[in-house]
């Protein structure tokens, strides 16, 4: 009942206060609630991207003696299976085509067969590039390497018997090579390098006519699987309970099958992303929540002193600890629970505006537990800030004690123990220790179960978020207290001859104001990391797209072409298009390695793709491409080929490419100039870059594998549809804004254009509410002062200069001081969270529009607050004077 | 510049503020609270006036409205010898709140300086005269001291030296030892006689202690808002 009539009595009388201290709640309940909506959805799309990039969910083969058709009936019996399909996978000795009088002849090579309606059941094994989508179908690098067509024939070398000649129907590319020849049942490490070179796929019928199963070299049999997709949302679960079904199928089995766990590999990796965004979680979003926290202790502690004469009355009263404890309890309790059912309000609202919905988590039951969460969190952040202090100052403080404050300078604890300057070493000492591991954070083997976060490295940012608080406030104290000749001359302008009280005035109020400073310095540190790492995350995700598309849009020619670089006239008339740019794609041998190739022309690539400095080592992007136009017979290489061949710079390569005129592979005589790590349309693995010019004499073909277009702002997507019509089937054409939506490599399947707008709007308040509301609460609970000050004859100018000398000093320290730990946080984040960018950024992108506009309300606030301050000075009423 | 203090002083019985007919009235919301009514009454100088009555009674809203601090709702307030009410403070008029109200970051010689520099007297100055007042009370040991340093009885006294600083023509004090024990009032209404007669200045004080009151030799009994003894006539002059 007391409790009760305490809060009542709150509510009417210091309304402020308890908005303020619930406000604060509401923005770290917010923040906590709409991230963890953002951790909840991100996992869910993970896990739902996962799953859809997968062509074949399982491969179950049947193992040597068993029968295929007790597997398949096994198979398709088994609960969770959808679809089922029997396909036969032969190794082929080699295969051979004669086009044109020039017979071309490959390595080995793999032959499948599959059934009908493979295609429908399996969208995503194959993509026609030309001719029929079904019948004899050859992959493209086969096809490139055999000279062959739509409309030619093949001849397979089979192993054990003799060779047989197929017609071709169509050129096919295999997505997801990789998986489709693993070698089933064997472990990570003993699993093909890179998938075969050559394939030849036909159907089943032909296929049991060219591998009979009484063949001396039977065929391997295998039956391709879609799951049921109702998965667990959290990767990490979809990828335990697949995994858990396929060993379970295998037991069935009985030996007679071990499944190829497609689906289980590529949630493995989700599972690695969702920790990832778990990371993201912590180093993005925690601070921001702390802050908040840290912002309503603050708003708390400016009516502590207040909070410290209405309980030094009430015992003189004679209530008793107990009591006095539990009013404070009941004041938390009750904008604890109205600031966390703001905060998850708000989230709600946010949830909606930035992830499409409201609800906090990817199910009822995660979202109710987050909530619930969140709001305990701000029961418990009300509790420290207002309890705990109440709970303290009962028991250790007298009537008169609970009226001093300004007396006490003995520095607190942790400056005479130089917890700053220790925990700013400790956080280099850890960049550093993390640093020297390649910044991996998160740990998960391929294959391993167990995948694991080094949290240890979330403690170089951390204590760099310490150290810098307790810095800033070290630093301004010092020069509160030794400064205040220099504050005098600086208040001269604006306080006259009250210079001199103003300095005085800011030197002994230095704890105060040291809080606040502290205050502004991490909300605007805050703001200014996270927008810098977003900024640099959204640009190196347009660079991977880019990366990946080679350009705005990319026109690649199919293979066999013979389409020179005088076609980029006709995409130059297109309306949209700036530059157009050809690039040859050519195969090459170094050794027996075959490699991708690309011609450029050094002088003017640039102008349709971006080559960032980080893509290259030897030399910035300019310089190596200045050389390689300079000397037309140099030649970039990837990092593997340079250890493997143990290349010097100036070393010569003999290459083979084929020739254009002969068909045949030719010797071509390269310079290496230096390592090319990335770039545009380019595998990750090896591949080279040479001048096309040199390219083009020395192989007698000028063929273009890939038309660069640059749309100069224009919408890609717009142009390439007019690009994609005026060029017909043949060629393919991709933009970047789809490119950019496709790329679902590593984290950048997370989306982080939600968590972008909840972080910096949250930043935004943050900085809006340390300036402004802590600033206003300040002024509220001194407003005694600047009443006497007023009744003492003050006039407006005089008061305003109180005033407004100590928001200056507060903004002007906690912007300058913000500045720098957001700088050197954002550095920090970027490295550390090395692991997120693909690829790696050269340089910090700096979002001067947001920052400038942090700054502009940061002081928008700040002003509007100091002049309600000198409005309220001179406003107030007689009644202030009489309070103690 | 011309500070406080500096100007002609008034001649002994020059009227220094007056009260006609002046009612204050306060609202909040649809409760209106009458204060005063109906009060007419004038303070010259050299005059030594206790303001007595019970609590309530409105005594110190007649201070406030004669520091310029108020406004009526009825009737006028006037300063004939002081001038007018934007220049009362700093300046001719001083007062001593109830509620101790030193400012909480300036030492003690800062806080007597204050109304000195809000008055445009130079840093310097104000500075050798906040020490004069300090002296004059005899507090220049606490010079250096910050309020929270002091008791309520110095506190009090610190407030009268800042009140004296600026060598005030009238010095207005409300219930300057509501808060203090006898002996600590009993110096703090030394300081203020002390003051008033060190400046020539007319001194005001309201209390409901017949022991002040007994100190001064000049009454205004207020109750529920009127001036129910209080010499009245002396006005018109």
């Amino acid at each position: 009942m007391l409790g009760l009539t305490w809060i009542a009595g709150l509510v009417r009388r210091r309304p402020l206060r308890l908005m303020g201290v619930a406000a604060g709640i509401a923005l770290a309940v917010g923040l906590l609630a709409s991230i963890g909506a953002f951790l909840s959805r991100s996992k869910a799309t993970m896990t739902h991207r996962a799953v859809a990039g997968v062509a074949v969910d399982w491969q179950v083969e049947a193992q040597p003696g068993a029968d295929p058709a007790a597997v398949f009936a096994t198979v398709t019996a088994f609960p969770w299976v959808v679809t089922a399909l029997p396909v036969g996978v032969a190794d082929a000795s080699g295969f051979q085509a004669t086009t044109a009088g020039s017979t071309q002849t490959t390595g080995p090579g793999v032959v499948l067969g599959l059934p009908d309606g493979y295609t429908e059941a399996f969208p995503g094994v194959l993509r026609n590039l030309t001719g029929a989508p079904s019948g004899v179908l050859l992959a493209q690098q086969t096809a490139a390497n055999l000279h062959s067509a739509p409309g030619g024939s093949v001849t397979v070398q089979r192993p054990g018997q003799g060779a047989v000649a197929v017609p071709v129907d169509g050129i096919v590319d295999l997505p997801q090579a990789d998986s489709l020849f693993q070698r089933v049942g064997a472990p990570p490490g003993a699993q093909l390098q890179a998938p075969p070179d050559n394939v030849l796929i036909v159907p089943s019928a032909r296929f049991a006519e060219l591998f009979p199963a009484s063949a001396v070299v039977p065929p391997r049999r295998q039956v391709h699987v879609r799951l049921d997709h109702r998965l667990p949302a959290d990767p990490a679960a979809a990828f335990s309970a697949v995994s858990g079904r396929a060993r379970n199928l295998e037991v069935r089995l009985a030996g007679a099958g071990m499944v190829g766990d497609n689906l289980g590999a590529t949630l493995d990796s989700a599972r690695g992303d969702a920790l990832y965004a778990q990371v993201l979680f912590l180093f993005l979003g925690l601070p921001g929540a702390l802050l908040a926290a840290l912002l309503t202790a603050w708003v708390a502690a400016a009516g502590r002193d207040r909070r410290r004469r209405e309980q030094a009355l009430l015992r003189t009263r004679g209530a008793t600890t107990r009591q006095l404890v539990g009013l404070a309890s009941a004041e938390a309790a009750a904008v604890g629970i109205t600031g966390g059912a703001v905060g998850l309000a708000v989230a709600a609202a946010v949830g909606r505006l930035a992830f499409g919905t409201a609800r906090l988590g990817a199910t009822t039951g995660s979202a109710a537990a987050w909530a619930a969460g969140c709001l305990l969190a701000g029961l418990a952040v009300a509790w420290a800030v207002i309890a705990l202090p109440a709970r303290a100052d009962s028991r250790a403080l007298t009537v008169r004690s609970a009226e001093l404050g300004l007396a006490r300078r003995r520095p607190p604890w942790w400056a005479r123990a130089g917890v700053d300057v220790l925990a700013l070493a400790g956080s280099a000492l850890v960049f550093w220790l993390t640093g020297r591991n390649g910044y991996k954070l998160v740990l998960a083997p391929e294959g391993v179960p167990a995948i694991s976060v080094s949290y240890w490295a979330l403690a170089g940012p951390a204590l760099l978020w310490l150290g810098a608080g307790l810095l800033a406030w070290r630093l301004v104290d010092l020069g509160l207290r030794r400064g205040r000749a220099v504050l005098r001359r600086l208040a001269r302008p604006l306080a006259g001859n009250l210079a001199g009280t103003v300095a005085a005035t800011l030197s002994r109020q230095r704890r105060t104001l040291a809080r606040a400073v502290v205050l502004v310095a991490l909300t605007a540190a805050f703001a200014a990391s996270t927008a810098v790492f977003n900024a640099t995350y959204r640009h190196q995700a347009g660079v991977d797209a880019r990366l990946t598309n080679g350009a705005d849009v990319t026109v690649a020619e199919p293979p066999g072409t013979t389409t020179g670089p005088g076609a980029a006239a006709q995409f130059a008339s297109i309306p949209g298009v700036r530059h157009v740019e050809p690039l040859q794609h050519r195969f090459a041998y170094v050794g027996s390695d075959l490699q991708d190739l690309y011609g450029v022309r050094p002088g003017s690539v640039a102008a349709a793709t971006q080559l960032q400095d980080a893509y290259f080592a030897g030399g910035t992007a300019k310089a190596l491409m200045a050389r390689l136009e300079a000397e037309p017979d140099g030649i970039l290489v990837s990092a593997e080929t340079v250890h493997d061949f143990q290349l010097q710079a100036g070393d010569h390569l003999q290459l083979r490419l084929q020739d254009g005129r002969t068909r045949q592979l030719t010797t071509v005589a390269f310079r290496y100039l230096g390592v090319a790590k990335e770039f545009p349309t380019a595998p990750r693995d090896s591949f080279l870059v040479a001048n096309a010019g040199y390219v083009a004499e020395k192989t007698g073909s000028d063929a273009v594998g890939a038309f660069l277009l640059d749309t100069g702002g224009h919408s890609p997507a717009a142009v390439a549809r007019q690009v994609s019509a005026l060029v017909g089937p043949g060629p393919t054409v991709t933009d970047l804004s789809t490119t950019r939506r496709l790329v679902g490599s590593s984290l950048t399947a997370v989306d982080l254009t939600g968590l972008t707008r909840v972080e910096l709007g949250f930043a935004l308040a943050l900085a809006v509410a340390a300036c402004g509301l802590a600033l206003a609460l300040g002024f509220a609970e001194r407003r005694r002062t600047f009443a006497i000050a007023g009744a003492l004859g003050a006039g407006r100018r005089q008061l305003a200069s109180l005033v407004w000398s100590e928001a200056a000093v507060m903004v002007v320290g906690g912007l300058g001081l913000g500045a720098v730990t957001g700088w050197s946080l954002a550095h920090m984040l970027v490295k550390v969270l090395t692991g997120v960018f693909d690829p790696p950024p050269s340089h910090l992108q700096v979002p001067w529009a947001y920052l400038f506009g942090v700054v502009g309300a940061g002081l928008a606030a700040a002003a509007a607050a100091a002049t309600a301050a000198v409005r309220s000075a001179r406003r107030a009423p007689l009644s202030v004077l009489r309070e103690r | 510049m011309t500070g406080p203090g500096t100007e002609e002083q008034p001649r002994s019985g020059d009227i220094l503020a007056r009260c006609e007919g002046v009612a204050r009235t306060y609202r909040a919301g649809a409760v209106a609270t009458v204060a005063l009514q109906g009060v007419s009454c004038c303070v010259r100088a050299g005059d030594r006036i206790a303001a007595t009555g019970p609590s309530g009674s409105g005594k110190s809203t007649l201070l406030h409205l004669l520091a310029g601090l108020d406004t009526p709702t009825v009737g006028t307030v006037s300063w004939p010898a002081l001038g007018s009410r934007s220049c009362l403070r700093p300046g001719p008029l001083a007062v001593v709140f109830q509620a101790p109200s030193l400012l909480a970051p300036l030492n003690v010689e800062e806080n007597v300086a204050l109304p000195l520099l809000l008055a445009g007297v130079s840093p310097a100055d104000a500075r050798a005269r906040a020490s004069d007042a300090l002296a004059a009370l005899g507090l220049e040991d606490l010079a250096a001291k910050l309020p929270e340093e002091l008791s309520g009885g110095q506190a009090q006294r610190v407030a009268v030296a800042r009140a004296l600083a600026s060598r005030p023509r009238l010095l207005l004090a409300d219930e300057p030892t509501g808060q203090l024990d006898h002996a600590n009032g009993t110096l703090v209404i030394d300081a203020l006689l002390a003051a008033a007669e060190a400046n020539g200045a007319a001194l005001v004080v309201t209390t409901h202690d017949e022991r002040v009151a007994a100190r001064l030799p000049q009454r205004w009994r207020l109750d529920d808002g009127r001036l129910v003894d209080g010499n009245m006539s002396a006005c018109s002059a």
